[in-house]
């Protein structure tokens, strides 16, 4: 008997949540394109077919984890939520300390994810910065609003995604991890450095002056991955497509993983078994929904990359650039390149998320960045005065 | 992952590069192994054209054959149009016999021509020839960077190259930090190649080719040319003359900051942002051309936008001769010319105007941001 009426309540349960998934789904379903007739768009095939799912209703159980599942912990050491009431956001952070103190010069790499991704998209990275230095650094990462576990305190209060709100969660949150989490650092040996993909390398970018002196004083640099300003405002205006081919549900975490795999999403399976999971969740029938509704965001996406290569190249500190494919900078970039102002590192084989997809090189190279332009590391040899 | 991704970052070109930084001893120091000069792929070897395989002991002498052949060559590519790869190869292996011989600091006499980065715009190197007049009337002096970036490098290179064995004394093309095999990987010259003659044969040679050019140059004893700018490794234009610059341009070294460094604003030598050599400032720039007796440093490497910029108080100058860099930048660009009595004149120039101006097309990104 009891087993029957909760049998009941389960079913129930499933059938909200079908509606939930459907909601969710519009853009395959309700957006009056049918989109499984589109000319060369076998992809879209690939959608889970919620309607021929329902025989697996009896087998679905409601485990919401999946033993399989590579776990955030081992690739960080903590993982916790600091609350920031004002800005009425509860985030969700991941981070590894340093393992000691005794080097001159101790690097912490500070991680933004883009618009879509989450903390863990920069777990494998971590773990290779974290393997490459011996432990000698630090790695923070988090999910930005509306992104991953992060949460809205009060849901009545109105949620924005303009660009200002996400610097200032990321100014707020940088603040507090410098003056808690870092304050067994001695100050001196502190060497920050900023990376952050696609819109994450705006906001780090626009984040940079607004931090406090003293907190500025410890950044070595900035580095962004895969971002241009020009062509992010061109592919804003043709995500349509990109979004309407993006399937927001999944019959399992491991399709969701094959699917990213299989659409060249994602191009390191290692990388995108920490990081696709951790974009959805998991529902008592098994299938896993997105957690961030892209659409959501429409309104604020000409607010995102507004002036990011100018203000880029104009940022007073060490600055890198590493792009995916080849070198398709606009114009203030090109210029910018052209006069020195930053370094352009170029990564022919890697796909948008370069940080999941060539981790090793990734991590080699932010090292060599940091070593360069942290000043605690470097006494420039010269032979002058010596000749004679 | 591959597992040897340690080793050669061979792939990962980047306009970075280590310089010549001698780290903390008590600072971190992981197992990282910045990028070598190894080559993954065997046919990336430097000299695997075989360009080099059969090198004279003495200078090209011009036969008439040779003199036929080349100035064939320079009329069909002076008509933007490409050679074949055969003649390619002959054209690399007599420069080969022209520029193993010349010096890492090449003397140069008055009058002269002295232009900055070209960058595969042809068109606009017709133009710099109109505005500086023909060679070999007008003796010219290249300081780097003829490939990559504009549509027409190889169709560039092979005139300038052409022109160099044709008129020895006339011309002379120093070496820039895109003569090389990495960098030209990823800013266009492999690609263009690649698509023009469906091969990387051509590649091959010609950056087996660059190897040999010479680093800098020395118009009248007085005007230090080279491409990028000073190295806290170099005090004396002597120690230029010691340096082994047969090879693929290091990542770091005297050689390396020859063609990456940077004048700046801030005194003595500093970080370059670009990851390869360093700046260096006034301060810098006074000495070195004191203890060398010259009047001047004349460099190319960086945009400016009318097309040349004076620094250091008249110690240093930046020339740049790809107007409208890249088809987008809207700079002019710039060459100087100095006369019988080292008296200099900057002639200025916008781009060429053509039918079918190159368009920039770009792939729209597919995914979200």
């Amino acid at each position: 008997m009891a087993g029957n009426l909760r049998r009941e309540i389960l079913l129930k349960h499933f059938d909200k949540i079908e509606q939930i998934v459907d909601n969710i789904d519009y853009t395959t379903s309700t957006n009056g394109k049918d989109i499984t007739s589109g000319e060369g768009n076998d992809i879209i095939t690939d959608l889970p077919s919620i309607k021929n799912a329902s025989s697996r209703r009896q087998s679905s159980t409601a485990n919401t984890v999946d033993p399989n599942l590579e776990k955030w912990s081992t690739y960080f050491e903590v993982n916790k939520q600091i609350t920031f009431e004002e800005r009425n956001f509860k985030f969700n952070i991941y981070y590894t300390l340093p393992k000691s103190l005794d080097t001159t010069s101790i690097p912490i790499f500070v991680f933004h994810h883009g618009a879509g991704s989450s903390g863990l998209s920069f777990a494998n990275l971590s773990q290779t910065l974290q393997e490459k230095l011996k432990g000698q650094c630090g790695c923070f990462s988090f999910d930005s609003r509306g992104h991953g576990n992060t949460t809205v305190i009060d849901p009545e209060q109105n949620v924005s995604y303009e660009r200002d709100s996400f610097i200032e969660d990321f100014r707020t949150l940088l603040e507090y991890i410098y003056s808690n989490i870092l304050s067994a650092i001695p100050k001196e040996k502190l060497s920050i450095i900023l990376v952050g993909h696609s819109l994450g390398g705006s906001i780090c970018t626009f984040t940079f002056p607004v931090f406090s002196i003293e907190l500025r004083k410890h950044i070595t640099g900035i580095t962004m991955l895969d971002i241009v300003e020009e062509a992010a405002k061109d592919a804003l205006n043709k995500v349509d497509n990109f979004l309407s081919m993006t399937p927001n549900v999944f019959l399992s975490y491991s399709d969701a993983i094959n699917w990213y795999v299989r659409h060249g999403l994602s191009k390191n399976r290692t990388s995108a078994n920490i990081a696709v999971p951790s974009l959805f969740r998991k529902f008592s029938s098994g299938k896993v929904v997105r957690i961030t509704n892209l659409q959501v965001f429409r309104p604020y996406w000409n607010t995102w990359f507004t002036d990011l290569s100018h203000s880029f190249v104009a940022v007073p500190t060490s600055k890198m650039l590493i792009l995916a494919g080849n070198d398709n900078l606009d114009k203030e970039l090109i210029i910018g390149q052209m006069q020195g102002k930053y370094q352009l590192v170029v990564f022919q084989d890697s796909g948008h998320f370069i940080q999941e997809d060539e981790t090793l090189k990734t991590a080699l190279t932010l090292i060599d960045f940091w070593k360069r332009n942290d000043n605690k590391n470097v006494i420039i040899k010269t032979n002058w005065g010596s000749a004679k | 992952m591959d597992a040897d991704m340690d080793v050669p970052m061979h792939d990962a070109v980047s306009e970075q590069l280590t310089p010549t930084i001698t780290e903390d001893v008590t600072s971190n120091n992981g197992d990282v192994s910045n990028g070598s000069g190894d080559y993954q792929d065997i046919d990336f070897k430097p000299g695997s054209s075989g360009i080099a395989d059969n090198k004279s002991s003495t200078p090209l002498q011009l036969t008439p054959n040779n003199i036929n052949d080349l100035d064939k060559w320079i009329e069909q590519l002076g008509r933007c149009e490409m050679l074949s790869e055969d003649d390619v190869a002959r054209l690399c292996r007599m420069a080969v016999d022209v520029v193993q011989f010349e010096e890492n600091v090449k003397p140069i006499n008055v009058p002269v021509t002295i232009c900055g980065d070209v960058h595969g715009q042809f068109h606009d190197l017709m133009e710099l020839f109109k505005i500086g007049g023909p060679c070999p009337d007008t003796n010219y002096l290249f300081m780097g960077d003829y490939v990559d970036r504009g549509y027409y490098s190889v169709e560039t290179v092979s005139y300038l190259v052409a022109m160099k064995i044709r008129y020895q004394h006339r011309i002379t093309i120093l070496r820039g930090n895109h003569e090389s095999r990495q960098i030209t990987q990823v800013y266009g010259f492999y690609d263009e190649c690649l698509r023009k003659y469906g091969s990387a044969n051509v590649w091959k040679m010609f950056t087996d080719l660059f190897d040999y050019f010479p680093i800098t140059a020395l118009v009248d004893n007085k005007i230090f040319c080279l491409h990028g700018g000073l190295s806290p490794m170099i005090e004396t234009i002597d120690q230029v003359r010691e340096l082994n610059r047969v090879q693929e341009v290091p990542h770091e070294g005297p050689m390396c900051d020859l063609l990456w460094s940077d004048p700046d604003d801030r005194g003595g030598w500093g970080i370059s942002p670009r990851g390869a050599g360093f700046t260096f400032g006034q301060d810098i720039s006074e000495q070195f051309n004191h203890t060398n007796n010259l009047t001047l440093v004349a460099r190319a490497h960086q945009l400016v936008m009318e097309g040349y910029a004076w620094s250091h108080q008249q110690n240093v100058v930046t020339i740049f001769s790809a107007p409208n860099y890249c088809y987008r930048c809207g700079n002019q660009a710039a060459i100087m010319e100095v006369d019988e009595n080292n008296n200099r004149q900057f002639l200025q120039y916008d781009p060429s105007v053509r039918p079918g101006e190159p368009t920039v097309t770009r792939k729209t990104p597919d995914y979200f941001l």
